[in-house]
């Protein structure tokens, strides 16, 4: 069980920690609005994709759904039980979808980030996402508002390894994330947006369009965490618009990346693992906490939070790994493309 | 009407109290500072704990809790801003590290409402002191409280004595000019860091000072600094964050806005009560994109 409760953490936390890294360690954008792209994608899960599969299965799917949520969910989620390939067209539906809006969603951040520095960036950032979920909260029909929401489940077709099933496909996709993040600190769209961060002036004098940088580091960034959203919201089955705290969703990822090593993919993917790790610990260890000192734990997981975000940028600022120059292509497989980009011309 | 009209300018003038606090901690040490919500709370429950332990009437102890979040901001000030400055640190990293150090407040203050629980059998989980201010009179009906007054005349008076202190005194002299020029301000012979601890010194009693007004407005939890900072921000990048004038003006408009024009607003739109919260929202974004550097163009500086 804890087990499980660490993978899981691990698992969403270090996709939103290498989100983060591309928009923060790479690109300089102070995005304290992360929770914004992490609905939207719980949004692409609970509020589109149920209502696909209600179509699809003849239910209801307007406003009676989001009333009656929890009873077409579950009949939903014995019809997807016994079909394997509905349940997988579903899932790869939803991501595709988490994709889609987080991108559109990132693109429509892009506009204030071409205009506002630093700390009005940020508090712009932040109130998007608090706007977006205050909305969401109080809007009934689409995710059921204070009620929230109940989601069909696509993982229910592996029977007694449902969750272990559902962890399995959140950590290959982590690593799928950390390959993706890796590959763009590579490319020379990483260096540029590199670049933008260390001086603005510098990347403009080389021809690099700084609004188009950074909108591509908001897009690719907010696609991803909403990707997290999504697998998020399918894990537990549920969407509730509160459940997606600023806490969680934007500062802890905030700590993962000032542990790990802003601008660092390993490093916040590490940071990610001590912190869940850590997390899984003041959990299972709730019971024995509160006898030794009177206090309820949870309090000791933001105290810890705190003094690690506060020391590491006293003591280690560059985080436990330090970013590294990246190793690009080998020279002669650049002249290789080079000439093969001629040739083709 | 009149009943929504007091309240709102009350709640007003108490965030306009605590966006000057932001806007100050910006314009001095590029720092903004989001550990207000904390302090905030902090404000407000040391208001309710010494009210609780020993009566008599809540006012009294709206000054201790303020010099409490003072003290906090010095400390904050003195072992880690003061570093992080001379470091060279950049605008992310400080507004980071208030984050972290909002997270140490917030864990405390909930640890001490776990002990007085515990200990001192005082449950203070959610805590709700409004009744406890007596209706003085009635306006068409409308009741009038003294933190009505009491609110309102503090933040106008600390305007009055904000400017006063900027203007007049050789203190208020020197940090004005620390603000605008650190390096020829310390050239001149002005000891930046005292200038500096100052501001986060009136930074800490502005903060306590509109949590302990708000433990008499509203009822709340220990979150309710982690609820309200979003209109607090909004406020001061409103009022510009670079004129403590500009963040009172700020967040005047966001409490006037979020209560009453919401109120107005309601008469044709039914349902935008529970969409409150997005009001000062919205109009942030808009003034933004408006002046993107808030109203404090509108404003002369400090």
């Amino acid at each position: 069980m804890s087990l499980e409760y660490l993978a899981i953490n691990f698992g969403i936390g270090a996709i939103l920690a290498l989100s983060l890294n591309i928009e923060v360690g790479f690109t300089g954008i102070p995005q304290f609005g992360r929770v914004m792209a992490v609905l939207v994608g719980a949004l692409a899960a609970g509020g589109l994709m149920s209502r696909i599969a209600a179509v699809l299965l003849g239910l209801p799917w307007g406003v009676e759904y989001a009333e009656n949520s929890a009873r077409y969910a579950s009949a939903m989620s014995t019809v997807l039980a016994t079909s394997p390939l509905m349940a997988i067209t579903l899932l790869i539906i939803t991501l595709i979808l988490a994709i889609a809006l987080g991108a559109i969603i990132g693109y429509a951040a892009a506009f204030p980030a071409l205009r506002l520095r630093e700390a009005y960036l940020g508090i712009t950032l932040l109130s998007f996402g608090e706007i977006l979920r205050s909305i969401l909260y109080n809007y009934t029909p689409l995710i059921g508002g204070t009620k929230g929401l109940s989601i069909p489940d696509v993982f229910r077709f592996a029977q007694g390894f449902r969750s272990q099933t559902a962890i399995a496909f959140i950590l290959l996709i982590t690593i799928v994330m950390l390959i993706i993040s890796e590959r763009i600190n590579r490319s020379p769209l990483g260096r540029a947006m590199k670049a933008v961060r260390d001086s603005e002036i510098a990347a403009e004098v080389y021809g690099k369009d700084i609004g188009t940088i950074r909108a591509y580091a908001l897009t690719i960034g907010s696609a991803m965490a909403s990707v997290a959203g999504a697998l998020y919201a399918l894990f537990t089955q549920t969407i509730y618009a509160y459940q997606f705290s600023r806490y969680e969703f934007t500062f802890l990822p905030w700590a993962y990346i000032m542990l790990g090593g802003v601008g660092n993919n390993i490093g916040v993917v590490l940071g990610a693992l001590l912190f869940s790790s850590a997390r899984m610990f003041i959990v299972m260890y709730k019971y024995e906490i509160s006898t030794v000192i009177p206090i309820d734990p949870v309090w000791l997981e933001y105290l810890l939070t705190g003094l690690v975000i506060v020391m590491v940028t006293m003591f280690r600022p560059k985080g436990l790994l330090p970013e590294k120059p990246a190793f690009t292509l080998p020279r002669r497989v650049i002249e290789e493309i080079s000439e093969r980009v001629k040739s083709s011309e | 009407m009149l009943a929504i009209l007091f309240s709102s300018i009350t709640y007003a003038a108490i965030l306009a109290i605590g966006c000057a606090s932001i806007t100050l901690l910006y314009a001095s040490t590029r720092t903004f500072n989001f550990a207000h919500a904390s302090m905030v709370s902090w404000g407000f429950y040391v208001v309710f704990i010494l009210y609780r332990f020993f009566g008599y009437t809540p006012y009294i102890y709206i000054p201790i809790a303020s010099v409490v979040t003072a003290v906090f901001a010095i400390l904050i000030y003195l072992l880690i801003i003061r570093r992080l400055l001379n470091l060279g640190a950049s605008e992310i990293t400080l507004m980071m590290v208030t984050l972290g150090i909002d997270l140490i407040l917030f864990a405390i203050l909930n640890m001490v409402v776990d002990i007085l629980k515990r200990n001192f059998g005082v449950d203070a989980t959610k805590i709700n002191i409004v009744l406890s201010d007596p209706i003085i009179a009635r306006i068409w009906g409308a009741p009038i409280k003294y933190i009505h007054i009491v609110s309102i005349v503090t933040a106008i008076v600390l305007v009055i004595l904000l400017h006063i202190f900027l203007t007049r005194t050789n203190l208020g002299i020197a940090m004005r000019a620390s603000i605008e020029n650190p390096t020829l301000a310390s050239i001149l012979g002005i000891d930046i860091n005292i200038v500096y601890a100052l501001s986060w010194f009136i930074g800490g009693l502005l903060a306590g000072l509109s949590g302990g007004l708000l433990v008499l407005f509203m009822e709340g939890t220990t979150t309710i600094g982690f609820d309200s900072v979003v209109y607090y921000f909004a406020g001061s990048i409103v009022g510009g964050l670079y004129s403590i004038y500009g963040g009172l003006l700020g967040g005047a408009l966001v409490g006037v806005s979020e209560r009453f024009l919401t109120f107005l607003l309601s008469y044709w739109i039914p349902d935008i009560i529970a969409y409150r919260f997005a009001i000062p929202m919205m109009m942030l974004v808009v003034t933004l994109l408006i002046y993107p550097k808030g109203l404090a163009g509108l404003v002369r500086r400090i």
